[in-house]
């Protein structure tokens, strides 16, 4: 009985931090759509211009999750993205994350060579756009390489690099990553997670 | 938020290094430690510790020395037990691991010993993220290593190199040189048609495999799906070796891509 009490009590503090969290953390992104929400301090530099989307989740709590866009960067986070612990996402020309995308934590998506250093002269090597398309899902510890093109629905495995282009609702893995098979249940997921949603508003 | 040059802070986290030259730039906080070893860095030295701590370890005795214009990213792991040297100009992704030393001595002892060999990487390298380099490792100038391999060996200069442990795939700054590239993916698709244990070298003879119908329609089916290139059989019975096989499909993609 008392266990459940504090348990709410708990869930309504870390809510309540969160949502000022995404009001307090977020504030050097030029917009944030309403109910995004941040555990822990996420890390900003914001050259550029940073957009994060409505019902966005930031998790920073054993690592900071980093967002860093350069003075021509672009970073656009959709609605219903989560982004898990220790990733970093560096943008000197363009980093696009489409809705509900789920990063799993130590990700690496940055369109230069060595992400994080988005004021460094880069010699003759130019920066490519990455896309990622909604509902992709990136597994832990996964390295996304400049010029990446992730497909709607597709499926990362942990530890995977990718390379070029991933077609949508596939599930792909390794170094480099290769589509492995088709997300079986793709169309299934999506449906049920879109009703989940529209039941929870 | 970044601490520049003059910045007592950025001082203070060097402060174990023998020299550090013009403009350092730390982002975040990562350890710098010379445990009566020696540290050397040339100038505009650029290390970032943010989400993830780098460190940088020179043991008694030993050197580490970065050259001009080096940037490592977040996550450095770096430790000189007997040399490491970075040549200028190197540029070193994130979750880097990059040692001289293995830490142990024989199976099953486990008390810190060092059997150390020099790791000396050349100037103008470019380092994917999360590569491991291993006690022994020789990267030559202008040579690049694509993201996640594991380096324990010697890499000729100006060459572009991948997988664990990373075999040569062709000039550095190729197109055909990258993760999505034939090079990388075709000994891959070679040695699954042929269901052979081994990762067949890119210099591979064609004709030394045993090509049945079957497996040479299997290579075919795959480069098809994994290169979008239709090859026939004839031509891969006909190419020499397997490094003409990715130049004949590198030159296929890059006309279908203009196209």
């Amino acid at each position: 009985m008392f266990g459940q009490i504090l348990g709410k009590v708990t869930n309504a503090i870390v809510w309540v931090q969160s949502r000022l969290g995404g009001r307090i953390w977020l504030w050097r992104c030029d917009q944030v759509g309403s109910n995004t929400r941040t555990f822990w301090r996420p890390y900003i530099e914001n050259r550029g211009r940073i957009t994060i989307g409505s019902d966005v989740r930031i998790n920073s709590h054993w690592a900071p999750v980093e967002l860093m866009s350069g003075p021509d960067g672009v970073i656009e986070i959709a609605d219903g993205v989560y982004i898990n612990y220790g990733t970093l996402i560096s943008a000197e020309r363009r980093v696009r994350i489409g809705a509900k995308v789920m990063i799993g934590n130590f990700a690496i998506i940055g369109d230069t060579d060595v992400p994080g250093f988005t004021d460094r002269p880069r010699g003759d090597v130019e920066p490519r756009e990455i896309e990622i398309g909604d509902g992709a899902w990136l597994a832990a510890r996964v390295t996304v390489l400049p010029g990446a093109r992730i497909g709607a629905g597709a499926v990362i495995a942990a530890g995977s690099v990718v390379a070029g282009d991933i077609p949508p609702n596939a599930v792909a893995g390794g170094i480099p990553a290769r589509v492995l098979r088709q997300a079986q249940h793709a169309d299934t997921a999506a449906r049920a997670d879109r009703q989940a949603v529209d039941s929870a508003r | 938020m970044t601490a520049r040059d003059g910045d007592w802070l950025t001082r203070w986290r060097l402060r174990t290094c023998e020299a550090v030259g013009s403009d350092p730039q730390l982002r975040g906080r990562p350890d710098v430690y010379a445990e009566g070893g020696r540290i050397r860095i040339g100038d505009r030295f650029r290390l970032s510790s943010r989400p993830v701590a780098s460190h940088l370890a020179s043991g008694p005795g030993a050197t580490l020395e970065i050259g001009h214009d080096v940037a490592i990213g977040h996550g450095a792991a770096i430790a000189a037990y007997e040399q490491v040297r970075i040549g200028d100009g190197t540029s070193i992704g994130p979750y880097v691991l990059l040692m001289d030393t293995n830490f142990h001595g024989r199976t099953g002892d486990q008390s810190v010993q060092h059997e150390t060999k020099p790791v000396l990487i050349g100037t103008s390298c470019r380092i994917g993220s999360r590569v491991t380099i291993t006690r022994g490792a020789v990267i030559g100038d202008g040579a690049e290593i694509l993201a996640g391999s594991v380096v324990s060996s010697v890499i000729p200069p100006g060459a572009c190199a991948g997988g664990a442990r990373a075999r040569v795939l062709g000039r550095a700054g190729d197109a055909a040189c990258r993760w999505d590239g034939a090079a990388a993916l075709l000994p891959e698709l070679l040695r699954e048609a042929l269901g052979s244990p081994a990762v067949p070298e890119l210099d591979a003879d064609l004709s030394s495999f045993a090509w049945t119908e079957r497996s040479l329609c299997t290579l075919t089916a795959a480069i098809e799906r994994e290169l979008e290139t239709s090859v026939d059989a004839d031509t891969v019975r006909r190419t020499a070796d397997l490094r003409q096989l990715v130049a004949t499909i590198e030159r296929t993609r890059r006309a279908n891509r203009s196209r």
